[in-house]
Formats: structure tokens, C-alpha cells, sequence
């Protein structure tokens, strides 16, 4: 890990739906260094979760570039692999399959890796250990609490070991213990894994946890909160 | 998990509509594995009938559309034992009435003295005696559904016969039936000097084809019987069949498509969602394809597997019937439940490529937006 690299580089980037009616995103501009947490705020609607979703590969821009470990994206061949291997992500709802185990919704993010079926059971045994579920492994989300099944879900994000995890409102659906949690251990992974952490949450509170916090408003970032950052 | 156990997972999640699609196409997959055992084992019993007494090849007459309707004279017979190839040229002349439970009790009626040369393996008891008008001989089966011993008399035709064998050849349709004097079956049946087969058995070391292509061409009028497509130049009861055989099958087949495709196309639907976050955590296209096809080839399998069971099922319950018994013996040829297993994936494939090729398509992105 590097500092001082830039681990996503997204520059000037528009995205537009239903054929250019709906303006999610005017020019959105941001970089993130590698091991950084940032934190993306803003009303709703602004277009954090369009943004989160394009560094994720789940869609392409209408115009801009976004850069990854130094990959344009717009000339990544294989989204699969990047989408499996260099970001983990994590949503705010509906995360996890229901009919599966934990430790079987962790596995799932596996099958595009070349791990034998003892692995990825190891894997998911020690990732979910890593969130405080070891114990859990074999509980399906029904049975779990809310809190326990986005800590499920930040152990399936980890699953292939992306250097980048992305985060969209994860806290979103829980009570404020819970949420507290959950970021604490998103805060702990970023820091012994030294992972780059990008999460993004309309609540300034939570936002606050982060090193930095990025303001977003109809489609851009209009304050990239560098002035605080002890580097910049 | 392995990748398996993950298609049957899905395929649990909704087990009445698991089960419900699995017996609908079971129904289907019954239809051609009965139909399949069916046909084998009418063509076997057929062949048999071409070659009952050990015989090389039968004639027949040629164009009838069905063999009963076939009528053969005794200067034909002899015709065809002229020829110096032949061994022995035996005539026999069939008719069916019902007796006792059978509505279609077999009746061979045959020379007495032709029995020598005619194979006829006897259980207990004697051949016919030359000259003799009301004695029988009684397949074994045909014994058991009269419930009639040797020397018992059995009531046929208005006439009395007296048991003097009981036989059993192995062939259901003349095990299920009994053989009378010619002269007698030729009476009642008003068909004085007629029969309805030759049998014919060749001196060793001929070429059966050369003789029987001569003596179709020495007579138009005769047809020469020596495997089942020859079979249908005097009965065209097969050739119907198997026609029927195929029509039905094809729609078995798609009536179970459309079950199948009315299924997974729900079940993807109501995935909608997990599709998006599978190809937002990596899956490919190809994966999420193997997954959607994968659940439907499984639940065509199950399909297979409860239609097969049926289809045995089926084919046996069927034998309660006298008259199926006395033509039918049921033959589970492995070829019938492959065919039946090719049809079930034939039908999965087919069910389950639109709803698949839908679930590959959803974009990551639109799945998840999905609520
Ligand atoms: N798939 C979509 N189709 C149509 N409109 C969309 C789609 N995704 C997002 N939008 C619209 O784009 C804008 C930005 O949405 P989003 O990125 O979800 O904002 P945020 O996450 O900040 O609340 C909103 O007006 C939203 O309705
Ligand atoms: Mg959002």
C-alpha cells in the first residue's frame, strides 16, 4: 500500500437514464488514495449510489473516465474478474441470498476464483471469524440480526480480497448500535488490511468516521474535503 | 457448497411448485417410455411371429393391411415347398374368438402331422393325432387363464376339445392361445383349404435371401416375412403405431416445455434481484446461464426419474387384461429410458432458454435497482 497513489481516479464523469432525462451524474470528479477511507455525502438523490455503482464496473459512464489501480475501466475486458477480484462491495439492503448459510453467501463471490470447495469453505470460515461471526457460519439470514447480516455481507465483499471496498449506506437499515458496529469493523478492516474504503451515507454522523468526507450536490462533488486530510 | 448443491437449493425453495412441474413433466415422460415399452414389445412379439415353430421366414399375402385379412391356398403351400431350398413348407391358418376372459384368444390351427417339424415344446401330455378333429393343444399361459388341465375340455366354437398338451414356446401369443387341428379351424372359420402363414424352414447353408427374393418374384402375390419392415408389407398396424408413438411423443415433449419454461421464467422473475448482486459480485454471464439451465435440467431429471417409475408402473398394471397378456409381454430395454431421459433434458433446454437467456441478460445494475 501506497499513500500516495491513487487508487481511483474519476474524472468528469456524466451519467444519464431514460435517454437523457434523468441527469444522475454532471461531471462528477474525485480521486481516493490507496488505503484511504473517504466517506460520500449528500442529499438523497444526489447520485452517490450512480457513483459507487460505476467504480464498481456495474455500469459504464456517458462520458469521463474512471481509473482504477491505474485500469480505465472503460478498456477492462473482463468486468467479471474486476468485479469479483478488485472491488468487494456492499449494499444497504436485500444483500445476502436468502435460502444460503452465511458461510455460503460468503462463498459465493469464489466460484470465479480457483479455489476447491475445502478453500472457499476455510475462507468463509476465517473471513467470517474476521467479522465476529465465526460461530455463525451455518445460520441463514433469516436468522440473524440486521447488523449480523451486513457484517455477512462486508465478509462476502472480502471474499477474493479486493484492495477496494465499497460501501452504500450500510449502515442505512440499522438501529445506531448496530450501525456503530458495522462501521468500527469497516474501520478496522480498512486499517489492518489497509484496504481503501469508500462509503457512502447521507448521514454526516457516520460520515464523520471517515478521514475524509466528500460533499455531493445534483450530480457532482462540489467539496472533495482535502483541506483536513493530514497528507493534503 | 458445491455448484450443484446451490442449483438444489433453488430448486427447494419453492418444493409444491418443484414437485407440480416435476410431475407434469413425469406425465410426458411416462407417455414415452410406456409407448416406448409398448411398441418394443409388440415388435418383438411381431418377430415372433414370423419365426414361431423355429421358422426361418412366414409368408404371407402380400398387401394386406392387416395379417388376419391374409389368405394363402394349398397350391400356394405346395408351390413354395417345390422348392427345392425348402425343407418343410407348413401352412397355418390363425383366428382369435373370445373365450373366457380373453377377448382375443389366439387359435393355431396346423396339420397334425406338421407338428414334427414344427417346434412346439410340450410341458406335459402328447402332439395332436393325425386325423383327429376336436383335440388341443394349450399354451401355458392360455391354461392358466381357463384354468384347465390335461385332459380337460375346453368349449370353443360350439364344439368340444379335449386338452391332450399343454406347451410353452416362450412367445406370449402363442403360449396365451391353443393349436387345433387345420381341417377343424379351417371349418368353423368358413375358410375351407385357406391359411394365413406359411412357415418356412430352409435346408442348412441356404442363402435365405437369394430364396426369398426368388419366391417373391416367382410370386407377386407372396409376401416373404423375415424381419419386422417386412412385417409391414402385410400389416400396417405398426407403421401406425410407431407414427402415433412419434406424434404423441412430440407433444408430451411440448406440453412439458411450456410447464417447464411457465416455471423457470417465474422463478427468475422473482430472482430478479439475486441475479443483480450475483453479477455485481463477479459472476459471469456463463455461471448465472449453467445456474438457470442447471435447475431446470434437475428438475426435468426429477421429471424423468418419477416418469420412468410410472411408465413400469403403467406397462405392468396394464397386463391385468387377459387380452393385453395374450400379445403383450412387456420389455424394459434400457434404450427406452435413455430415450425417455433425452426427452426430459430435451425439455429442460428448451423450457428453460428464454427464462435463462433473460436472466443473463438483466444488467447488474437494473437488478438491483429492481424493488
Ligand atoms: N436505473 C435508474 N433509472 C432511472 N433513474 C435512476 C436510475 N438510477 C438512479 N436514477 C436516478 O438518478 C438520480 C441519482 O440517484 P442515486 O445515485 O441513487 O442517488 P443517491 O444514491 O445519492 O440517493 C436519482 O434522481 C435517481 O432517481
Ligand atoms: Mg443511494
Amino acid at each position: 500500500m501506497n499513500r500516495d497513489r491513487i487508487a481511483i481516479d474519476v474524472q468528469e464523469v456524466v451519467k444519464t437514464y431514460e435517454e437523457g432525462r434523468i441527469r444522475a451524474l454532471s461531471g462528477a470528479t474525485l480521486q481516493v488514495r490507496e488505503g484511504e477511507f473517504v466517506a460520500i455525502t449528500g442529499p438523497s438523490g444526489c447520485g452517490k449510489s450512480t457513483l459507487l455503482h460505476l467504480i464498481a464496473a456495474l455500469d459504464r459512464p456517458d462520458s469521463g473516465r474512471i481509473v482504477v489501480d491505474g485500469m480505465d475501466l472503460a478498456e477492462v475486458r473482463d468486468l467479471s474478474t474486476y468485479r469479483s477480484h478488485r472491488v468487494g462491495l456492499v449494499f444497504q439492503l436485500h444483500n445476502l441470498l436468502p435460502t444460503l448459510s452465511a458461510s455460503a453467501n460468503v462463498q459465493i463471490p469464489m466460484y470465479e476464483a480457483e479455489l476447491s470447495l475445502w478453500e472457499r469453505r476455510a475462507k468463509a470460515q476465517r473471513l467470517l471469524e474476521a467479522v465476529g461471526l465465526g460461530d455463525r457460519a451455518n445460520t441463514p439470514p433469516i436468522k440473524l440480526s440486521g447488523g449480523e447480516r451486513q457484517r455477512v455481507a462486508i465478509a462476502r465483499a472480502l471474499a477474493n480480497d479486493p484492495p477496494i471496498l465499497l460501501a452504500d449506506e450500510p449502515t442505512g437499515n440499522l438501529d445506531s448500535k448496530a450501525g456503530e458496529m458495522v462501521l468500527d469493523l469497516l474501520r478496522t478492516i480498512q486499517q489492518k488490511r489497509g484496504v481503501t474504503l469508500v462509503l457512502v451515507s447521507h448521514d454526516a454522523q457516520i460520515a464523520s468516521a471517515a478521514e475524509r468526507v466528500v460533499r455531493m450536490l445534483d450530480g457532482r462533488v462540489v467539496d472533495e474535503g482535502l483541506s483536513g486530510h493530514p497528507a493534503g | 457448497m458445491p455448484f450443484f448443491m446451490l442449483i438444489f437449493r433453488n430448486l427447494l425453495r419453492q418444493r409444491i411448485r418443484t414437485l407440480l412441474t416435476a410431475l407434469g413433466i413425469s406425465l410426458g415422460i411416462t407417455t414415452v417410455v410406456a409407448l416406448g415399452v409398448v411398441t418394443h414389445s409388440l415388435k418383438a412379439t411381431a418377430e415372433d411371429i414370423l419365426h414361431a415353430g423355429g421358422a426361418d421366414f412366414a409368408i404371407g399375402q402380400s398387401g394386406s393391411a392387416d395379417l388376419s385379412f391374409s389368405t394363402l391356398t394349398e397350391e400356394q403351400l405346395e408351390d413354395v415347398a417345390a422348392y427345392p431350398e425348402v425343407n418343410h413348407a407348413i401352412g397355418v391358418l390363425m383366428a382369435f374368438s373370445s373365450l373366457g376372459s380373453n377377448p382375443y384368444f389366439v387359435q393355431l390351427g396346423i396339420e397334425p402331422s406338421d407338428l414334427e417339424h414344427f417346434d412346439v415344446p410340450l410341458l406335459e401330455g402328447r402332439y395332436l393325432a393325425r386325423g383327429a378333429t376336436d383335440e388341443m393343444l394349450l399354451g401355458e399361459e392360455g391354461a392358466s387363464q381357463l384354468d384347465k388341465n390335461l385332459g380337460d375340455t375346453v368349449e370353443l366354437k360350439d364344439r368340444t376339445f379335449t386338452v391332450v398338451g399343454i406347451y410353452r414356446t416362450g412367445n406370449v401369443w402363442e403360449d396365451g392361445g391353443a393349436i387345433l387341428p387345420l381341417a377343424t379351424v379351417q371349418e368353423y372359420e368358413r375358410k375351407g383349404g385357406l391359411m394365413t402363414l406359411i412357415y418356412v424352414k430352409a435346408k442348412v447353408g441356404t442363402d435365405l435371401d437369394a430364396l426369398t427374393a426368388r419366391i417373391e418374384e416367382d410370386h407377386p402375390e407372396l409376401a416373404t416375412l423375415r424381419t419386422l419392415s417386412d412385417y409391414n408389407e402385410v400389416d400396417q398396424g405398426m407403421q401406425m403405431m410407431d407414427a402415433a408413438n412419434l406424434a404423441i411423443s412430440f407433444l408430451a415433449v411440448f406440453i412439458g416445455g411450456i410447464g417447464v419454461m411457465n416455471t423457470m421464467v417465474m422463478s427468475v422473475m422473482e430472482r430478479t434481484r439475486e441475479f443483480g448482486i450475483l453479477r455485481a459480485v463477479g459472476w459471469r454471464q456463463r455461471r448465472v446461464l449453467q445456474m438457470v439451465l442447471g435447475e431446470s435440467v434437475l428438475l426435468c431429471l426429477i421429471g424423468a426419474l418419477i416418469g420412468s417409475i410410472l411408465a413400469v408402473v403403467f406397462t405392468r398394471a396394464i397386463l391385468i387384461f387377459p387380452a393385453v397378456r395374450s400379445f403383450l409381454e412387456p420389455e424394459y430395454t434400457p434404450d427406452v429410458f435413455i430415450r425417455g431421459l433425452v426427452v426430459g433434458v430435451a425439455v429442460a433446454l428448451l423450457g428453460a432458454l428464454y427464462p435463462a437467456i433473460r436472466a443473463v441478460r438483466l444488467s447488474p445494475i437494473q437488478a438491483i435497482r429492481y424493488e
